[in-house]
């Protein structure tokens, strides 16, 4: 390094550093490694052989973990589907679903959205649509309670029974689809206070008995949502959508609404709700899907 | 890629002199880079496979529904065209579904697809770990580094491989730009934006994963369903990545190939030090 004979102090020691800076970020010349011929030779079909069978462990692996359909399609059968699968699969739906539970807090709200951010909400029935026959002699039925007892619900004692809360939120789908839409009804927190669960109880097993399937044969939904996540200050027990009494495509008259959680878990047309201490049945995770279904 | 090829062997160089029957090689990448590197392949692969297959059950580019066909999706349109104007395809069972049938894992797999997805990205995410890893152990960091030259020096990269097969066609002489740095100016300019997009396609992962108890993420590109386009885009740059990264490993020849599965090259000569002289023995 030249410096100038009169240049100030302070600008030789920043040059300094500048220099020790770019040379930390230069490119260094590559290290160089002296081998005889043999050795190299042998390390050379080492890697090479070892890269090859981890291109084959990669076929195999990828032909134990790709569904039939898709083996089919490649002209490849298994006969066998090995429980090693859907061990490994489970397992990374598990450690995903610890990772959405990590996440969670109650005190973390939900974005919200004004009026004209609203955006049509299809009627997403999994099968058939209920005939509204079933609304008049509706009722919800509470279980597992502190009390003991088995309590039934009409939908006046929801509405005047408890104070209404209005909230525009995002309904997400698993598929991946969104709808901003404008709810109304009871907080479960609010419910959960008015009629206190048995003290071990972490669940809450949410079932509608009206749900049919896509041929019009009865298909009870029941969901499994953790206690924790009723108790959020939006999760609601909707009664209202866009400003009118729900009508029977939303789940008339009293639906759940879990805008933390994937739109799965908003069961339509809540017949009943059971606290339990161990987690339920889940409609969807006896499909394959997430249980935890945390967003 | 790598330019000048002096065989390793048999040769002397002014500055470390080989001991007669000796072979000189050059580090190259370090093991981390390189395990990272082939592990890519498989999860990026099942990322692109399953993740399609999720866009399946709803697609970011839709139209109102066809009134004859009901159909809705673009991706559908494509195999329909592609069934429709393809040699051999014209009978194929179900064109809307051609995309579908032969880029992802099919229609219809969506709890499927999800789970393969998650197990890849955790998976994905792992593996960017070690790679960064395998840079900052090896210094191999720094010759991703842009440089103040790389615009011009890419350009003339650029115009090198334009130029090289009509070259070749015409036996014309094409020389290679020089470059005395591990990579030249466009494959730096490539090996430093695919790791960012990898940084981008996993935050993007999270913000359509969790968009509520992430909502800042998700906001950062623009909520929800732009973080869904987002992360769509990004994997066409892998794609588009691949296609070139191929052809010109495959064209460099097995020395670049080996080196990212042995960690070394006999190319001693190319690397930032000035070139050294070369002296045959026989």
């Amino acid at each position: 390094m030249t410096t100038k004979k009169n240049s100030h102090p302070s600008e030789v020691a920043k040059s300094v550093a500048l220099q020790k800076l770019e040379s930390f970020f230069a490119e260094q010349p590559p290290r160089k490694i002296q081998m005889a011929p043999a050795r190299l030779h042998q390390l050379t079909r080492r890697d090479v052989l070892l890269f090859g069978a981890g291109a084959v462990a990669a076929l195999v692996g990828g032909g134990f973990l790709l569904p039939q359909d898709t083996l089919s399609r490649l002209g490849v059968r298994r006969d066998v589907d090995p429980p090693a699968k859907e061990w490994l699969l489970n397992k990374a739906l598990r450690i995903d679903d610890d990772v959405a539970e990590a996440l969670y807090s109650v005190n973390r709200r939900v974005p919200t959205y004004t009026k004209s951010q609203i955006t049509p909400l299809k009627n997403n029935y999994n099968g058939a649509t209920p005939d509204p026959g079933y609304i008049p002699g509706w009722n919800l039925t509470l279980g597992g309670l502190a009390s003991g007892l088995s309590i039934s619900l009409d939908i006046g004692n929801l509405t005047r029974g408890f104070s209404l809360h209005e909230q525009t939120t995002r309904l997400v789908c698993v598929e991946g689809w969104s709808a901003v839409a404008w709810w109304a009804g009871l907080r479960f927190d609010d419910l959960l206070r008015a009629y206190p669960p048995v003290s071990q109880a972490k669940w809450a097993l949410v079932e509608s008995s009206v749900n049919l399937d896509a041929s019009g044969n009865p298909d009870p939904y029941f969901m499994s949502i953790d206690l924790a996540t009723a108790r959020h200050p939006q999760t609601l027990l909707a009664t209202h959508f866009n400003g009118q009494p729900l009508t029977v495509d939303h789940g008339a008259p009293l639906r759940l609404l879990v805008p933390v959680k994937l739109g799965l878990k908003s069961v339509k047309a809540v017949t009943s709700i059971s606290y339990v201490a161990e987690e339920p049945r889940d409609y969807w995770a006896e499909r394959g899907y997430s249980r935890y279904d945390g967003i | 890629m790598g330019h000048s090829t002096t065989p390793p062997k048999k040769t002397k160089s002014t500055s470390t002199t080989p001991k007669q029957g000796s072979v000189l090689v050059v580090e190259r990448h370090h093991l981390l880079v390189r395990w990272s590197h082939w592990l890519n392949v498989p999860i990026l692969l099942g990322l692109i496979l399953s993740g399609i297959s999720i866009y399946w059950s709803s697609p970011v580019y839709q139209h109102k529904p066809d009134p004859t066909t009901g159909n809705f999706d673009v991706a559908a349109d494509t195999g329909i065209w592609i069934c429709a104007h393809v040699p051999g395809l014209h009978h194929y069972s179900d064109p809307r579904d051609w995309i579908y049938n032969h880029l992802s894992l099919g229609p219809g797999l969506l709890a499927l697809a999800l789970r393969l997805h998650w197990l890849c990205a955790y998976s994905f995410m792992l593996n960017g770990v070690v790679y960064v890893a395998g840079l900052l152990l090896g210094g191999g960091w720094r010759s991703l580094l842009p440089r103040r030259s790389d615009v011009l020096d890419a350009l003339k990269m650029f115009r090198y491989y334009i130029g090289f097969p009509l070259a070749k066609l015409l036996r014309r002489k094409w020389l290679h730009p020089r470059s005395n740095t591990k990579y030249n100016a466009l494959q730096r300019a490539a090996y430093f934006s695919v790791p960012i997009a990898g940084c981008l396609s996993v935050a993007t992962g999270w913000a359509i994963h969790k968009p509520m108890q992430l909502r800042g993420l998700a906001a950062i590109f623009g909520g929800y369903n732009a973080a869904r386009v987002w992360h769509f885009w990004l994997m066409w740059i892998y794609v588009l990545f691949l296609v070139p990264h191929l052809i010109l490993v495959l064209a460099d020849g097995w020395d670049t190939l080996r080196s990212m599965i042995v960690g070394w090259s006999t190319r001693v000569s190319t690397g930032v030090d000035p070139p050294q002289v070369i002296a045959h023995d026989h």
